[in-house]
């Protein structure tokens, strides 16, 4: 459509002026959304002719103004009516909900302050009965070492006593005298090292029974066809020191009470040997 | 005192319709030289204008929901219900004697010169003063008097499209002596 001739035919001022059918006003309306140059050009008459009102104007009576607010009165809405309204409206409910509000925070820490200290009292039971249990362990633990290295430095010891009389017992100066069970002992067996250098007696006891409680075995050396005393066998690893014996043509063992005897109990022999 | 608080057209429109007294108070303040300068040029009267223009801001107070800023602006709205009500006053049979009352004293007294402010002189009557005869009878007849154009076709005994061709003519002419 041509606008221009549309914006020229005085229906914006006749629509302005409130003189234009309601058709008329409806078809203004329409095309003033389709073409911004209508909408302009209406709003360009409306400010226009508002601004000639406006300087033209000639003011109304002065009391006039507090008249009308007089009777506007009770319909204004002002910021202390809201402000008024919205406390008369809320205040109870805000009051209820505040003291809901400032109450379930601290009621909640309270109950969840005493399921901690229930819970914490709790793993310090458990973490003490915890605590006591590894105490023991670690002090049974302990005491097992100590008599795993007690029983190692025994044995150690035994390894090396063990060493030393190996190392004796194949000393080319070492003569051995096999000393065999007698008549009705034949399972027993014992054996004497002599060193022939230092003439010192050593005794292995290969194989006798237990001595009973109070007694104890004893060595004898036959010199001379005389027993004399080489020393009670006392518990010792390996070879077992006795007593130095210059000349010997016979090695006898004789269980004798514990400390020995001076003389032999020869129903109680048990191995003896020759010398050579 | 001039106004120091300044609102733009949508924020006033917003404060009045939540019913703002400060907004309605710099409406007035603003506009209601404006609008009773008009309500007088068809009323004639001031004491009927200003009692008109009291009518006037109570329903734009009250009916500022109704005012829908994508038809036009705000001073539009304002002044169609300015002039509604202005012809209505004329309108009234009581006003119609008082207006015929003052006419009467005015010339048993002979009031030329008085503090009558004579409405021709202002407002939109005087650009229409400045009007051809036959232009300006129409704009009197239509806009101050606020008759159809089928009634001043019949008033004037001329045919409605002349009516519609003229009072256009009439009022782009209007325009034009608004702008000067």
């Amino acid at each position: 459509m041509n606008t221009q001739e549309y914006i020229q035919s005085g229906i914006i001022e006749s629509y302005v002026l409130g003189m234009a059918s309601s058709a008329e006003a409806a078809e203004l309306e329409q095309l003033c959304l389709q073409y911004p140059e209508i909408k302009q050009a209406l709003t360009d008459f409306e400010s226009a002719l508002e601004a000639n009102a406006l300087t033209k104007a000639i003011a109304p009576p002065p009391q006039l103004k507090q008249q009308i607010f007089a009777s506007l009165k009770s319909e204004f809405v002002t910021v202390e009516n809201k402000v008024a309204e919205k406390v008369s409206t809320l205040t109870p409910p805000l009051q209820e909900t505040n003291v809901v509000k400032m109450n379930q925070p601290s009621r909640f820490l309270a109950a969840a302050s005493i399921i901690l200290l229930v819970i914490s009292g709790g793993m310090n039971i458990y973490f003490y009965s915890k605590f006591k249990e590894t105490t023991q362990q670690y002090q049974a633990l302990v005491l097992e070492k100590n008599t795993l290295q007690a029983n190692n430095q025994i044995m150690q010891t035994k390894s090396l006593d063990m060493f030393n009389s190996m190392q004796m017992m194949t000393d080319p100066n070492m003569q051995k005298v096999s000393m065999p069970g007698i008549a009705g002992k034949e399972s027993n067996y014992a054996t004497v090292f002599w060193d022939m250098k230092s003439k010192d007696v050593y005794i292995l006891p290969n194989k006798l029974p237990q001595p009973a409680v109070g007694k104890q075995y004893q060595l004898w050396a036959i010199v001379d066809g005389k027993p004399v005393d080489a020393g009670v066998i006392s518990d010792c690893a390996g070879l077992c020191k006795m007593k130095n014996i210059p000349a010997a043509s016979m090695f006898a063992i004789t269980l004798e009470k514990s400390g020995g005897s001076e003389t032999p109990t020869l129903s109680e022999m048990y191995v003896a040997g020759k010398v050579g | 005192m001039e106004q120091v608080i300044q609102y733009s057209e949508s924020e006033l429109i917003l404060l009045l319709s939540q019913r703002n007294e400060a907004a309605f108070s710099y409406l007035y303040d603003h506009y209601s030289g404006a609008l009773y300068t008009n309500i007088l040029t068809i009323v004639g009267d001031q004491e009927a204008a200003a009692d008109t223009l009291q009518e006037v801001f109570i329903k734009i107070f009250r009916q500022i929901d109704s005012y829908d800023s994508v038809k036009g602006r705000l001073y539009t709205w304002m002044l169609n219900i300015a002039r509604n009500a202005a012809i209505d006053t004329t309108r009234n049979k009581g006003f119609q004697k008082t207006k015929q009352n003052q006419e009467l004293s005015e010339n048993v007294y002979d009031f030329a010169g008085s503090a009558e402010i004579k409405s021709d002189d202002i407002g939109l009557r005087k650009a229409v003063h400045g009007l051809r005869p036959e232009w300006r009878v129409l704009i009197e007849l239509a806009y101050f008097e606020g008759y159809t154009q089928d009634e001043i076709s019949k008033m004037l005994d001329i045919p409605l499209g002349t009516v519609k061709t003229r009072l256009r003519a009439a009022l782009k002419e209007l325009h034009k002596l608004i702008k000067e």
